[in-house]
């Protein structure tokens, strides 16, 4: 994957989102009657999973449902109207509202390694690194929401509340980035 | 006394005085006795003064016993580790601050205790004194993974930005750890300390120059450096045949198992070094390279230079003898990302491609999707296995799934078919049938626990 015309490829992995119901859920009623559930009492929730999109929802007996798995933003909101809908034939009174993006995770390959001691050293204090905790550089932007873990194989991961801050993410660290980039590949 | 001038109304007489009966006042005419004014029967306010009941019981603030003692923990950690005095007080006053704010004030004591090892940690990185939190984890006997994730959160919260250790200042007060000195080994076994440190330091910076150390737990690096300069600094056949289980047990300190894997990997550089040194006619095997690793390290610069130039004009014949073959490969490399970027116009394109989490940085970010020998990977080898020094999770990259085929255009408005989500719900009967065996398997369990 050379950026030889240029362009660099963010590919986003996972997005999740939450809505509400705005009724209570009885977990065993959804536990007994739903196909791909998992009721865990102990953690008072219950884990749905939707075959298409590939969307994992944990509902909560206060209404509340997270979506986890989907790969757009679109997707997302598709896999939670129909975990909705599946709720809404179990016989509850469901509504679908307050429908919000919580977090989107994205992956992109620089093609090159990274010197992540001299990357550190630049960027102190926004850049964090712990080699005995996480093998990656956690640098934080602080001019928007927007993480981004910096490994030395290239590999960087941004995490950000939309689609719009990833992107602005790796545009601003791919120069940091550059910097950085080892002699020993020469 | 009665003001001047007040005459009774009865008779008009002046004589008027104060006259206290049952501790109400009354101004009393003396000639015929009459009441000529009183007042209240108490002058007291009503309900009292407002006195709390703390305020009336109260005694002087002891400090919390938990906090002298964590305070006290936190001075037997800094006197174990032989800091100096700055350290100590510095250690002490940002464990007072985490101590009492909210985020702390209301955990566990094993917690608590967790933190003063991390405000001894933090002091001791802000004062550049170098020490791993492995050590701390140590003293305290805690998970180090609680350690770190206390450490996180006390950084957050006294807002204290700590520099990153490097892993060769943390070198000699590791090997001080290692009991091999003349005075704790027999002589065939010993190393005087100081050569140990200063071979071990050289082979942690060739390690850090050829993409060892980077992204890994400097630990077992630390280990598997002063387990091949002990053996490399007397390469004796008692020395080489010890492994490194046995050199921990003479030592004296735990193996990492991951130790093992480093000195593999350090083995495998030196010796794509010690290839480069022209006074020596055998092949340098891993069975052999430690006698030649002072060498090696005394001119490790020269020998790296030679080993890069060597690797490019030996790629670069590669290319010329293969002809037509090479030719094609590098074309079907920059075909194969034209054909993944073809919808991308703009620099940061943005694909909805199902892919794997990178994980803990064993990523490798060049093979193709599929993951058995396919001509995609022949065609776009990886960078870590055209370059000579690479991270070894990019020469040995994880086998990746094929990607899904990429959806349709999804709005997130669609329309929801019954049928796709009549699947997802049981019916009547499954709910009867599941409810009995639920039920059944309720009752073995108990039965199995009862026994």
């Amino acid at each position: 994957m050379d950026s030889s015309n240029g362009a660099l490829d963010i590919v986003i992995t996972n997005v999740v989102s939450t809505f509400t119901t705005l009724c209570p859920l009885n977990l065993r009623t959804i536990a007994l009657n739903g196909f791909n559930v998992i009721y865990k009492p102990g953690a008072g929730r219950v884990q749905m999973k939707i075959r298409k999109p590939n969307v994992t929802a944990s509902i909560w007996s206060s209404g509340k449902i997270m979506c986890a798995g989907a790969t757009s933003e679109d997707e997302s909101k598709r896999g939670a109207r129909r975990v909705a809908r599946s709720l809404q034939k179990l016989g509850f009174n469901v509504r679908f509202s307050a429908f919000r993006i919580v977090n989107v995770l994205a992956v992109c390959y620089m093609p090159f390694a990274i010197h992540l001691i001299d990357f550190t050293k630049n960027n102190f204090p926004n850049a964090s690194y712990e080699p005995e905790l996480h093998p990656a550089v956690t640098y934080r932007i602080t001019n928007f929401r927007a993480t981004v873990q910096v490994f030395c194989t290239g590999c960087i991961t941004i995490i950000a509340p939309n689609v719009e801050n990833v992107v602005k993410g790796a545009e601003e660290v791919y120069p940091l980035l550059f910097q950085c980039m080892t002699s020993l590949r020469k | 006394m009665p003001p001047p001038g007040l005459r009774c109304p009865g008779c008009g007489s002046s004589n008027i005085i104060d006259d206290d009966l049952h501790c109400q006042t009354q101004l009393v005419c003396v000639d015929c006795g009459a009441v000529v004014s009183e007042g209240t029967l108490v002058n007291d306010v009503v309900g009292g003064a407002d006195v709390s009941y703390s305020q009336t019981t109260a005694v002087a603030r002891k400090p919390c016993p938990n906090l002298l003692y964590g305070i006290q923990r936190v001075r037997a950690i800094c006197r174990s580790l032989r800091v100096n005095h700055e350290i100590e007080t510095l250690s002490q006053t940002n464990f007072t601050q985490a101590y009492q704010h909210e985020h702390f004030i209301n955990v566990s004591l094993q917690r608590k205790e967790v933190l003063g090892g991390c405000c001894v940690l933090v002091s001791c990185r802000l004062l550049n004194w170098p020490i791993t939190m492995g050590t701390i984890s140590c003293l305290l006997d805690a998970d180090p993974m609680v350690v770190g994730a206390i450490y996180k959160e006390m950084v957050q919260t006294l807002n204290i930005t700590a520099p990153t250790i490097s892993i060769t200042d943390v070198m000699e007060a590791h090997s001080q750890e290692y009991k091999i000195s003349p005075l704790d080994a027999p002589e065939e076994l010993s190393a005087d300390p100081r050569q140990l440190n200063k071979r071990a330091v050289a082979l942690v910076e060739l390690a850090a120059d050829t993409w060892i150390v980077t992204g890994r737990q400097p630990v077992p690096i630390m280990m598997s450096a002063i387990y091949l300069a002990w053996q490399s600094l007397k390469p004796t056949k008692q020395r080489l045949k010890l492994t490194l289980e046995k050199f921990c047990k003479i030592a004296k300190v735990n193996k990492h198992k991951v130790a093992m894997k480093r000195v593999a990997e350090m083995k495998e550089v030196l010796c794509k070094l010690g290839k480069e040194l022209p006074w020596i006619r055998e092949d340098v095997t891993p069975e052999n390279v430690v006698r030649h690793v002072e060498d090696i390290l005394q001119h490790r610069f020269a020998l790296l230079r030679r080993a890069m130039r060597t690797h490019e004009e030996t790629r670069l014949e590669e290319g010329r003898t293969s002809g037509k073959d090479s030719l094609n490969e590098k074309s079907a490399p920059s075909e194969i990302p034209e054909i993944q970027n073809s919808s991308s116009a703009e620099r940061c394109e943005i694909r909805t491609d199902v892919s794997e989490q990178p994980g803990d940085g064993d990523d490798n970010p060049y093979t193709a999707p599929e993951p058995h020998g396919s001509p995609q990977e022949d065609q776009e080898p990886n960078w870590g296995k055209r370059a000579l020094f690479a991270p070894p999770c990019v020469v040995h990259p994880k086998k990746r799934k094929a990607p899904h085929p990429e959806s349709k255009e999804v709005t997130g408005d669609e329309e929801i078919c019954d049928i796709e989500i009549d699947s997802y719900i049981r019916t009547p009967r499954e709910v009867r049938e599941f409810t009995l065996v639920q039920q059944m398997l309720s009752e073995k369990e108990d039965a199995n626990v009862s026994h």
